[in-house]
């Protein structure tokens, strides 16, 4: 069994509904930040375990939950004194089999027969009355009246549900990290109960309760309460100290983990993060299926550890489903860009969803290059590795020296393979600029050339319209042809030896890499072509 | 030809996926506990066990608990408007009206034919003193309350509809969570439930009803629906209504014989159904207990307090507008369903107490069903409630020294 698909209505980032298909083994999340990766893997586990980060949310709820956008239109509404639809947010979780009858039901958004569950958070109409006193005076309501909500939390059959019932167990490894007041870590505790058979729980707990029976027929602690009760003497009633043995399971608040006589919460991060991983991905019960959530493992793993960290994953998650967040190409490659989930504006799409040759294209790639282009705010592509030069070159002279990659845009040296990228940038709605030569026909090089992304609104192409200027060294020649001798002086040569701009710029033609890495590292600022000026202008907007 | 080859092979499929009976049981055969024991013994397999009444599902309950220290976790066991919520109103809720998607429906027995009209003043509306009531067109107003409870005679009704909406898909997720479907007192069933029972039948569930034809105390609801298989004629239903390829096999021997009733309690109360085979009493000598009092008496109104202290039998009665002697515990005979006494001191009606001068008087067949369940609830005597002259005549016979059978 897997989980097909999760669907996330108003919930934080999400504005309305937002559908995520998984993959059968290992998910990757790619996006920007603030992309929304964090919260798909929060939304998962809460609607899988009714927690949210390391608390049962039922008792938790609050206004920021919701979507701002949805929040703040509820309230204009309110203000406005219409009486508008109370917010609500619901996470869809679509189970992949139709081994749990039980699960099945059209109680989901689709209204359609289905395996799975929902977790809702919506209006507890028993409020009604108050509701409506509360917004016949608009002008106090500022946020959403959470505390008339309550949570829902149901199979597509309609038949509520505990964290026991539901048959897939999520395992959530972030960096932070939620204990118990007695120290013990909630998620390891839970990986570990959840790896137990019922018989061998039932044993813990009644070692546990053992455990605790003896400390209470110790001598010294029954010479204690002979005393505490002398002392005492309020009534005919004896008074005592004993272990406490109220609650049920609370073998798993007490009991603490140990890693070489180390407290589990007292070992590094990154050590933290690789066990509870293999423990998870340990997990043998074969009745119930496991999502393992791994936030940003990258982040406090260092290149060995993440290393054995992915080589363990890829090779236990044969038969689990992982999501993994990561900001790593070096994570994603090396887990499959075929299993790349590209989270941007709401959306997932993925390579696979290219053409075929266009993904095969990428996957011959080392793959780099392709994560470079997902990750990034921006991308310029351009041809080789001059025109990368001047380009990062002439952006750092408007922008007081700041290289491109730090304002977020990343220039790709692409050779003569555009195509590939503007489909994969048109797929994913990434800003993409390209830089290119007219090659001497600028109506077949450039316009016929691009002309599917004429109306493309995340594609603009910046190539200069006078053919007899073919390449980037006749342009900037011309660039420069008020100040020869500054840029003959800038890349290192004599402007008497090359008096027209024929000869010049033929001179830089057959020394490419040679005077562009002069212009990069020059003192003096140059001139540039416009079409490059446009290009870095662009990256600002 | 091809035809007929493929027909036959199909046929032994779904015999081979088939596994149902009816068991025809007795009063005091043991039926529970057969039950109970089947259920038991499917240690892997999920199993369903419903009935009616409340009080059998806490008698089941009760009877897995005593025999095993816990209802185990592959057996479910619930009444039989619990399940049709459960499994089937609520997971396809809305597919008959998409209103319904979001609602929480509940449940509203009604004893009598729900759905009245009202006027605007509350008041039933009715022509010719009948009252009227909403037509199936009304959807909301036919099947639910104005809160969204669903009326206890409508359910099956309206599940029925759902699974043929869903060509059957609503019975098969029934089939695929239990394997093993266990209806106790199946004699309760009426109406849409028989097609319910029909459309497990041909599911891959083994289903095994268990039911008493005689003890028809009560039914999920009034119906002409199947009508002529309401009154415990669920064997001719099961023999008539499945056609060809459903099979279900009609077991009348193996709680045929009664624990509880001597052969007397048992001749007796077989005069109510003469049309169905005579019960016995067994001959397990554990069972069998001697006594100097063991039969089927009479006592005049005025003896009942004296016959009271003397025998200490349970009063039994149509009702609680029957007035009993108070210093004694009494039941109603719809309660006293699948109870054991040793004594019964039973309270007729007119007609039942016409039955008993006379056994070709009119007698109802809930009438009859009573009289049948309280004679039966008794291991050594049966006492009635009747005045009478000495020398008086009953079926033929003369009084002699209370004792009529």
């Amino acid at each position: 069994m897997r989980i097909e698909k999760i669907k996330i209505y108003n919930y934080k980032c999400f504005d309305g509904w937002f559908t995520a298909h998984l993959n059968n083994g290992v998910n990757i999340l790619v996006g920007d930040n603030e992309a929304g990766k964090s919260t798909i893997l929060e939304a998962a586990n809460l609607a899988l375990t009714g927690i949210l980060q390391g608390r049962y949310l039922k008792n938790e709820l609050s206004q920021y939950l919701f979507n701002h956008n949805v929040a703040c239109n509820y309230i204009g509404a309110v203000k406005k004194g219409e009486n508008p639809h109370l917010p609500e947010i619901c996470i869809e979780i679509y189970f992949d089999t139709d081994k749990l009858p039980l699960f099945e039901g059209n109680r989901n958004s689709e209204k359609v027969k289905a395996c799975g569950i929902f977790y809702k958070i919506e209006f507890d109409s028993t409020y009604q009355s108050e509701y409506e006193r509360l917004i016949s005076v608009p002008e106090e309501l500022t946020t959403i009246p959470i505390e008339y909500y309550k949570i829902t939390w149901k199979s597509f059959a309609r038949d509520s549900l505990t964290a026991r019932s539901i048959p897939v167990k999520s395992v959530m490894i972030d960096s932070s990290s939620n204990r118990y007041q007695s120290g013990s870590d909630i998620y390891i505790s839970r990986i570990i109960r959840d790896d137990l058979e019922d018989s061998e729980k039932v044993k813990l707990s009644q070692a546990y309760r053992k455990m605790k029976d003896s400390f209470s027929q110790d001598e010294s602690i029954k010479a204690i309460n002979k005393k505490i009760d002398e002392k005492a003497k309020i009534s005919e009633k004896t008074l005592k100290v004993c272990v406490d043995l109220s609650t049920q399971n609370s073998w798993e608040s007490v009991l603490m983990t140990y890693l070489d006589n180390i407290p589990f919460h007292q070992i590094g991060k990154g050590e933290q993060c690789v066990i509870k991983t293999n423990l998870a991905l340990g997990h043998k019960k074969s009745k119930e299926a496991n999502l393992i959530l791994l936030e940003e493992p990258e982040n406090h793993l260092s290149h060995t550890k993440l290393n054995e960290l992915i080589k363990n994953i890829t090779d236990g998650c044969l038969d689990k489903q992982i999501i993994i967040s990561t900001h790593s190409s070096y994570v994603s490659n090396k887990l499959g860009l075929e299993n790349l989930l590209l989270l941007h504006d709401q959306n997932i799409s993925r390579l696979s969803d290219l053409k075929k040759d266009t993904f095969d294209f990428f996957k011959k790639l080392p793959g780099y290059q392709t994560l470079r282009l997902i990750l990034c705010k921006k991308a310029v592509l351009v041809e080789g590795d001059s025109d990368e030069l001047i380009f990062q070159r002439a952006y750092m002279d408007s922008n007081d020296g700041r290289l491109p990659i730090e304002g977020g845009v990343d220039v790709i040296s692409v050779k003569l393979t555009f195509e590939r990228f503007l489909e994969i940038a048109e797929n994913i709605k990434k800003p993409v600029a390209v830089i290119t030569d007219n090659d001497g026909d600028y109506d077949t090089k450039i316009i016929k050339k691009y002309k599917a992304y004429e109306e493309s609104d995340c594609i603009i192409i910046f190539a200069d319209k006078r053919n007899e200027l073919n390449t980037l060294e006749p342009q900037f020649v011309d660039a420069n042809k008020e100040d020869p001798k500054k840029l003959c002086d800038v890349i290192g040569v004599s402007c008497e030896d090359y008096t027209t701009p024929d000869v010049l710029s033929k001179y830089m033609e057959s020394n490419k890499t040679k005077w562009a890495l002069k212009v990069f590292e020059s003192k003096d600022a140059v001139k540039y072509p416009e079409y490059i000026k446009k290009a870095a202008s662009w990256c600002n907007e | 030809m091809l035809l007929n080859i493929q027909n036959t092979l199909k046929r032994q499929l779904l015999g081979a996926m088939n596994n149902n009976t009816l068991i025809i049981a007795s009063a005091g055969s043991g039926k529970t506990s057969h039950l109970v024991e089947g259920a038991l013994r499917k240690s892997t397999e999920s199993v369903l066990i419903t009935t009616y009444t409340e009080a059998n599902e806490r008698e089941i309950r009760n009877k897995i608990v005593s025999k095993k220290g816990y209802v185990p976790s592959n057996i479910t066991i619930q009444t039989w408007f619990s399940f049709l919520l459960q499994h089937g109103v609520r997971p396809y809720q809305s597919v008959l009206n998409d209103e319904l998607h979001d609602v929480d429906i509940g449940f509203l027995l009604s004893n009598s034919r729900s759905g009245k009209k009202y006027d605007s003043e509350g008041n039933p509306i009715s022509i010719g003193g009948r009252p009227i009531y909403w037509g199936e067109k009304d959807f909301f107003r036919y099947y639910f309350t104005k809160g969204k409870d669903i009326y206890s005679d409508k359910v099956s009704k309206f599940v029925c509809k759902v699974d043929q909406e869903l060509k059957g898909e609503l019975i098969s997720r029934v089939s695929r969570i239990y394997k093993n479907i266990y209806i106790d007192e199946v004699q309760d069933l009426a109406g849409f439930d028989l097609d319910i029972i029909k459309s497990l039948f041909k599911s891959k569930s083994s289903v095994m009803l268990v039911g008493d034809p005689r003890q028809v105390t009560y039914l999920t609801h009034h119906t002409t629906k199947y009508g002529k298989y309401s009154e415990g004629n669920i064997k001719s239903f099961v023999e008539n209504e499945l056609g060809k390829r459903i099979k279900c096999e009609v077991d009348e021997t193996t709680l045929s014989v009664s624990h509880r009733n001597n052969q007397i309690i048992c001749d007796y109360s077989s005069r109510l159904y003469s049309n169905l085979p005579k019960s016995t009493a067994c001959k397990c000598g554990a069972c069998r207990v001697m006594d100097d009092h063991m039969g089927v008496f009479i006592v005049k109104p005025s003896m009942v307090g004296k016959y009271l202290e003397t025998y200490r039998p349970i009063q039994l009665r149509w009702d609680n507008r029957i007035t009993v002697n108070s210093n004694y515990p009494a039941m109603n005979f719809g309660e006293s369903k699948g109870t054991t006494s040793n004594r019964v001191l039973i309270y007729p009606t007119r007609p039942m107490a016409n039955w008993i001068k006379d056994n070709n008087a009119v007698l109802s067949s809930e009438g009859r069903a009573k009289l049948y369940v309280a004679l039966t609830r008794a291991r050594l005597s049966a006492t009635i409630v009747l005045d009478y002259e000495e020398g008086d005549m009953f079926e033929g016979k003369r009084i002699n020294n209370y004792i009529i059978a």
